[in-house]
Parts: structure tokens; C-alpha cells; sequence
């Protein structure tokens, strides 16, 4: 997130940028009264994590480093992270992508054969079909789902805290045991979605065996999990945007339609960036769900990327292919995401005054 | 949404890099006392083992042990991380379908030096661990398939177990028969009765589903059929009498009705022990092992027999365990004087007597009968056929490898959407792809 912020118009003016940054640790304020309990810390990353990269960028280097020495001796701990956690391991993965190497015997040099290996491999494309489908069937219905929520729970309504946190409890559950109390809802005879389908005179499928019902299962279940997550940003978002416009908007006889599209829905870019950013990346990276509700199954039909690279590492044990495959999903993630921060550079203002 | 796999992965890979770095300054056998690690994945046999260390600890005062628990899901990944560093543990539990990959890259120590008597061990268990004639690994312990089934489900039915039950590919035999007399839909009708429903079953006489241990490589091997052509050989499951086979399980399915349906029962769901539970399916073949799991929840009679005898006679699954000693372990006399001990009979009979295992050693099983009796279960059924024939599971390198996508595609044969044939074809040659 904070290296794509690095790329937003707009940043080298350095007062201009101050401003910003007033504004948006105004926008932090209004989101700490606003978000319950649970979910206290989250709203703060994004915003904190654009002004921080902001205010290194404006700034000469050299007087930088001697004014704000203290700065860099604070960040030190997570820059450490950053490099043991982050960039270490990435560079592990892309020299391992380099060698054969099946556990248990000794790695040898292999050049390019992987990625040759890969060309030709057709379970693995088909995976990326998969990881591609269910992205598709997540990412556009949690996107909407979060906002509509945030819209919703956005109103002065009694007992709307409680509802803002019933929506994100699913987040905070466990993936594993998710997908476990799932697989019981979808059980074909004794699932609670089924014998609702029944009471309806609906005979519904075999949600986790059918192949053509398995992905879009699984895909409901991600939805479910991160929508009220998703809407915590979008009601955030909100929260940032000045009451003058609407006033103003409505002065000029704008309907609450038009303030939707004309104001609400521009204005909330920098959320829907980020949303749909991290969002994104995390659908494409899905397993834990999967590997509790099909194992993979039934015929290979809910293999995702991230699924065959388990696969590949640890019940084949071939990290070599393995690591392979997962420069094959850094760099899918990495192109996908590089053309949203295109798509979101022409259409984001973070100025909000 | 994060994937920890991944992260997993620059875990061990971190780990493993760190492990080879300090493990040069590892110390050798340099006199004083040893501390040895033994690691295990059982949090249950952990207690008993506990016992057995303490009494290891006083008979060689030298020599102190660290237990070292690991959950079963990251037991081999850190087992093979540690391999590689050459930090694994001095002695560990293994199981046959990791050994033939142990094995063949040197990380088990040949054990030929303890001079075992292999003939006083059960023998399929040293078979298990034998690789070019020398033996790899301790013979620990032994489960084995047999069949539970729900006293009070045949007690109501006025049904009682008969003597020996058969199958038979026709369908002929006093297994489907009692199965049918077990099975009930909503209007109290049996299988075999105009009108019934097999849509809407109350109950279900026997559990048939795509689990390998304990359905059909039982199946097979009960008709004749073989898993393997060899150990360390080639997948041979696919002809005629394992087809044979393969499909009177499935038939149990789709076409007697007395199992519940695949979509319900297929792995990785484990419907089938719920429904077990629960009162709803009366007969369910199940290991040993999974009694301590079972038993104490249970709110009805547990009543266990032999499983039933195929055209080619009672042939069941047998699972053993043994203790392996790590090759570069830098304690390698410990580890054997342990490794020793573990193999004799005041080890075994702790891990007996606490209503554990099975232990490989002949003649301490009647403490494992005793403390299940005095839980009100008759567990000798189970000592009864590892008398008889037995089988293992297939032993070749590849495993591990092949087992989600062997499930996967049995899933489809239990489903009917492949036939016993191509399901078998199609799995012998995924996993003859896969063995080296």
C-alpha cells in the first residue's frame, strides 16, 4: 500500500501536502469516534500508512536523514521486519525458483527449467483459471456488499454500533473453523441451507461436491467473511467526507441519487483504492478456506494458485517448482494491482477541502 | 486473508537456514551426561511416554530425554525441514508412508547394531520398516480396522451381530443382509422393501465412503486384489478383483442404499463420524486408534467385531509405528541405548497397560484388553485379526504426494461419476507417475 501511494499525483507540493496531511489525520479523529471496540485499530493503517510515505517524500534527502534521524531509529523495527520478513524470503523464493530441489536430497542448479516446466504444465494454468473465477466471484460482490453496508450503518440509527460490530465479528473469526461451520451449512441433507431451500420447495444442489457448486460456494463464504471488514473502510471513507458538500449539493437541488454519484462515490476513491487493492490481493491468495471446505476438490475444481503451491511444497515436497509457482502468483498479484494504481491515479483526490 | 502456508514456507526455509548455521557448533558425546530429544506427535501417548522416559532416565542414569511434542499436520514438514538442516531429533516416531522417503535419502540409522529379535514383533510391523533386508526403525506399536458398530441401534431392530460377517462382490453374504435390516427411511421401510425412499433415510445400516484405510483397501485386499505389485514397487490396484471390489463399495452407495451418499460422506468432510455418533449409522469400520476419540463421547453401547471376510477370507489393515534413529544424530550411542529400551518390555507394556497402543512386542497386549475392559469395551476383535491377515498400506515413495489426488478422484467413483475401472486406471497411473 504505501509504496503505490508513492505514485499518486499531486505529491510534490509540499504545502499542498501539508494540508492534506492535516486533513486526513482529521479524518483518523473522526473515524476513532466513530468505529466500535473490536475493530479500533484497523481504520488507522491505510491513513497513517499515506501520510508517513507522504511526508518522507517531500522533503530533501540530506536534511531528511540529520532532522529526523529519530524517525528512522523508530521505524527501525518494523523496517526489519520488512526486510527479515518481506523482502528476505521473497528473494529466497526467487533463487530457489531457480534450482531443483525435492526436499531430502541436495538442491541443484536448474537454471530456467522451472519456469520451462511451468509453460507446459496445464494443471497449473488451469489453477490460475480457478484463482482468476474466484476473484471474480468475491471481489465485486464483497466490494459492493461492504459499501452498501456502510451506507447503511452510516445513518443515526439507535443500536447502530452493534450492528457495525455484528458485521465485521465474521472477519475476526478463523478461517479453518469457518470453512468447518460451512461445510455443515452446505451439507446436502442436513445443511441449514438446503433444508431452507426446502421449506421453499427448492431441492438444492451438492454445494461441496458438485464441481459447478463447489468454487461459488467457497466464493459465498469469502464474501460473507470480509464484506463487513470491506465496510469498515467504506464507513470510515464516509466519515471523511465534508458535510459542506452535501449541504451545498442540496442547495443546488442535487437528488440523493445524484449526491451518491456526484459526491459520495468520487470522494470515496482513496477507500475503494485501498479496498479493493488489499482485497484483491488477499482473494488471490486464498487457501486456508479451501483447504478446510474441498481440499482442492471435487475434480480439481476449487485448485487455486495458492492451494497447488501447498501442494507442490508440502505433500510433494518440491520446493523448487514450488517456489516457482509462487513468483508465478507474485508476479500476477504485483501486474494486477500495478494496473489498478493506474486506473485509481487518474480518478483519486485526497483533497477533500 | 493472509496465506500463512506461505509464510510457513519462509519460515522453515528462515529456520533452516538458521539451524544449519548454529548446528555447527554442536557438541558431540563428550562425556557427562546426555540430553537426548524424542520427539512424537500424540498429545494422548505423550503422558504414557512420559512414564517410559522416567523409567528410561533410571535404568541409564547418563542419559536425560526432552519430549518434544508436534502436532501431526506439522510434524513432517518440520520433520523434513529439520532433515535438511541436519537438526533433526535423535529419536522419532515414524510411520510407513513417510519411511520409504526417509529411508532412501539416509536419514534413518540402520538399527542392525541393537541385534533385535525380530521374530518376537508383530511381523507385519518389521516388515513395514525393513528396506534391503536391514531394519530401519523399532517395531513401536500396531493399529488395525475393525468394526464398530451401536449396540443399541441392533438391539432395537431386534437384530443381533452375527458370528462372522462376509461380503461378497454379488452381493450376497450376511454383511449387505444385515446392513439392509439396519437401514430405515422415514416410513420405517428397508431397502429391499417396495416403496422405499432412498432420498429420505433415517438411518443407514453400514458406513461405505472413500477412506482408504478402512473401506476399500480392505475391499480390495479381502477379494484378492493387490495395492502394490512390491514395497517400493509400482500402484497394481486397478485389476480385475481390486475393480471387482472397488465397486461392491460403491454399490453399497448407489445401489443397496444401506450408506449414506457420497456427497455427504466424501473427504475432507467427516460427516461420517458424526453420523456415527450421533445414532445414525449402525456398523462403521474404524482403527483402533480412534477409540480413545470415540468411546468417551459416545452416548450408546460401542460393540466391536472382526471386519467382514471377502471371497479370499478376513484380510484387514494394519498400521505399524516404529522408532527411528536419526543418522547424524550427534549423540548416536544414546540414541541406540534408547532406541534399545524402547524396543524391550518395560517400555512396551507402560504403553499397554495405559490403554495406548497395541505394542509391537508379542505378548503384552492383554494389559491394553484389560484397561478397555474395565472402560466396558471388548477390544480383542482387533487382537483376533492381527493374527489373521493382514495388509499394509501401500509402501512406496510418492505417497504423500498422491494421496489428495487418489481422494479426489475415488471421490468422483463414490459419487458414480466415474466407474471402479476408470477411477482405478486413472489413480495407478497418477501414482505410479509419482513413485521414484
Amino acid at each position: 500500500m504505501t509504496s503505490s501511494a508513492d505514485h499518486l499525483p499531486g505529491r510534490a507540493d509540499p504545502a499542498d501536502g501539508a494540508e492534506r496531511d492535516g486533513i486526513e489525520r482529521d479524518g483518523i479523529e473522526r473515524d476513532r469516534a466513530v468505529v466500535t471496540a473490536p475493530a479500533a485499530g484497523t481504520p488507522e493503517e491505510p491513513a497513517d500508512g499515506r501520510t508517513a510515505a507522504r511526508g518522507a517524500g517531500h522533503r530533501p534527502r540530506r536534511r531528511l536523514w540529520h532532522t529526523n534521524w529519530y524517525a528512522y531509529l523508530f521505524v527501525a523495527p518494523s523496517l526489519f521486519g520488512v526486510f527479515a520478513f518481506l523482502l528476505l524470503p521473497l528473494l529466497i523464493v526467487l533463487g530457489l525458483s531457480l534450482f531443483h530441489w525435492e526436499l531430502l536430497s541436495s538442491p541443484s542448479f536448474a537454471g530456467l527449467a522451472n519456469y520451462r516446466r511451468l509453460g507446459g504444465d496445464g494443471e497449473t494454468w488451469h489453477s490460475v483459471w480457478v484463482t482468476v473465477l474466484f476473484v471474480l466471484l468475491s471481489i465485486p460482490a464483497q466490494t459492493v456488499l461492504g459499501l452498501l453496508l456502510a451506507l447503511l450503518l452510516n445513518q443515526r440509527v439507535k443500536g447502530v454500533a452493534f450492528y457495525r460490530a455484528l458485521f465485521v465479528v465474521p472477519w475476526m473469526a478463523t478461517p479453518i473453523v469457518m470453512g468447518l461451520v460451512w461445510t455443515w451449512i452446505f451439507d446436502p441433507r442436513d445443511g441449514a441451507l438446503n433444508k431452507l431451500l426446502g421449506v421453499a420447495g427448492v431441492s438444492g444442489p451438492d454445494w461441496l461436491t458438485d464441481p459447478s457448486w463447489a468454487l461459488p460456494s467457497v466464493a459465498l463464504v469469502n464474501v460473507w467473511q470480509y464484506s463487513g471488514y470491506t465496510m469498515l473502510f467504506f464507513l470510515a471513507g464516509l466519515q471523511g467526507i465534508p458535510q459542506e458538500l452535501y449541504d451545498a449539493a442540496a442547495t443546488d437541488g442535487a437528488s440523493p441519487v445524484q449526491r451518491f454519484f456526484q459526491i459520495t462515490l468520487p470522494l470515496l476513491n482513496p477507500t475503494t483504492f485501498f479496498v479493493t487493492v488489499t482485497n484483491l490481493v488477499g482473494a488471490f491468495q486464498i487457501f486456508d478456506t479451501v483447504y478446510a471446505m474441498t481440499d482442492g476438490g471435487p475434480s480439481g475444481s476449487t485448485e487455486v494458485l495458492n492451494f497447488r503451491i501447498y501442494e507442490t511444497a508440502f505433500r510433494q515436497f518440491d520446493f523448487g517448482y514450488a517456489s516457482t509457482l509462487a513468483a508465478l502468483l507474485f508476479l500476477l498479484i504485483l501486474a494486477v494491482t500495478l494496473a489498478q494504481v493506474r486506473f485509481f491515479a487518474k480518478r483519486t483526490t485526497y483533497d477533500l477541502s | 486473508m493472509t496465506s500463512p502456508r506461505i509464510r510457513t514456507i519462509a519460515a522453515v526455509l528462515g529456520a533452516a537456514l538458521l539451524s544449519t548455521a548454529t548446528a555447527c557448533g554442536g557438541s558431540g558425546d563428550s562425556g557427562g551426561s546426555v540430553t537426548l530429544t524424542y520427539r512424537l506427535w500424540d498429545d494422548q501417548q505423550k503422558a504414557g511416554y512420559q512414564k517410559v522416559m522416567a523409567a528410561f532416565e533410571k535404568a541409564d542414569p547418563g542419559v536425560r530425554v526432552k519430549i518434544e511434542l508436534l502436532p501431526y499436520d506439522q510434524y513432517w514438514t518440520k520433520m523434513t525441514a529439520d532433515a535438511v538442516a541436519g537438526t533433526a531429533p535423535d529419536v522419532f516416531w515414524m510411520q510407513t508412508s513417510q519411511f520409504p522417503e526417509f529411508v532412501t535419502k539416509g536419514i534413518l540409522a540402520d538399527l542392525g547394531g541393537l541385534k533385535l529379535d525380530t521374530s518376537k514383533y508383530n511381523a507385519n510391523v518389521v516388515q513395514s520398516y525393513t528396506y534391503k533386508g536391514k531394519l530401519y526403525g523399532v517395531p513401536k506399536d500396531f493399529g488395525i480396522v475393525g468394526l464398530l458398530y451401536n449396540e443399541d441401534l441392533f438391539k432395537k431392530a431386534g437384530v443381533t451381530m452375527p458370528d462372522k460377517l462376509t461380503w461378497a462382490p454379488d452381493g450376497s453374504g450376511t454383511l449387505l443382509e444385515t446392513a439392509r435390516k439396519l437401514t430405515v427411511d422415514d416410513n420405517g421401510k428397508h431397502p429391499d422393501q417396495p416403496g422405499f425412499d432412498a432420498g429420505k433415510v433415517k438411518q443407514y445400516g453400514f458406513a461405505s465412503w472413500n477412506h482408504y484405510q478402512t473401506q476399500w483397501m480392505n475391499w480390495v485386499s479381502s477379494n484378492g486384489g493387490k495395492l502394490v505389485d512390491k514395497p517400493f514397487g509400482k500402484y497394481a490396484f486397478n485389476d480385475a478383483a481390486s475393480v471387482q471390489a472397488l465397486q461392491f463399495g460403491v454399490d453399497l452407495v448407489n445401489k443397496y442404499h444401506v450408506a449414506p451418499p457420497a456427497a455427504q460422506t466424501n473427504p475432507p468432510s467427516d460427516k461420517i463420524n458424526e453420523m456415527f455418533k450421533q445414532g445414525r449409522v449402525a456398523m462403521f469400520p474404524a482403527n483402533n486408534a480412534l477409540l480413545p476419540f470415540v468411546a468417551p463421547g459416545a452416548n450408546f453401547k460401542i460393540g466391536i467385531a472382526p471386519m467382514p471376510a471377502g471371497p479370499a477370507g478376513r484380510v484387514v489393515n494394519i498400521n505399524g509405528l516404529s522408532e527411528a534413529v536419526y543418522a547424524r544424530s550427534p549423540h548416536k550411542e544414546a540414541a541406540m541405548k534408547l532406541a534399545r529400551f524402547l524396543s524391550g518390555p518395560e517400555a512396551q507394556k507402560i504403553m499397554a497397560d495405559g490403554g495406548y497402543v497395541f505394542p509391537a512386542l508379542d505378548g503384552l497386549s492383554q494389559g491394553y484388553l484389560d484397561y478397555w475392559k474395565q472402560k466396558g469395551l471388548d477390544v480383542s476383535p482387533f487382537l483376533e485379526e492381527s493374527r489373521g491377515a493382514t495388509f499394509n498400506l501401500p509402501v512406496t515413495t510418492g505417497f504423500t504426494a498422491f494421496e489428495n489426488k487418489l481422494n479426489q478422484t475415488f471421490n468422483d467413483m463414490y459419487l458414480g461419476k466415474l466407474t471402479p475401472q476408470q477411477a482405478a486406471d486413472q489413480a495407478v497411473h497418477d501414482g505410479d507417475a509419482l513413485v521414484k
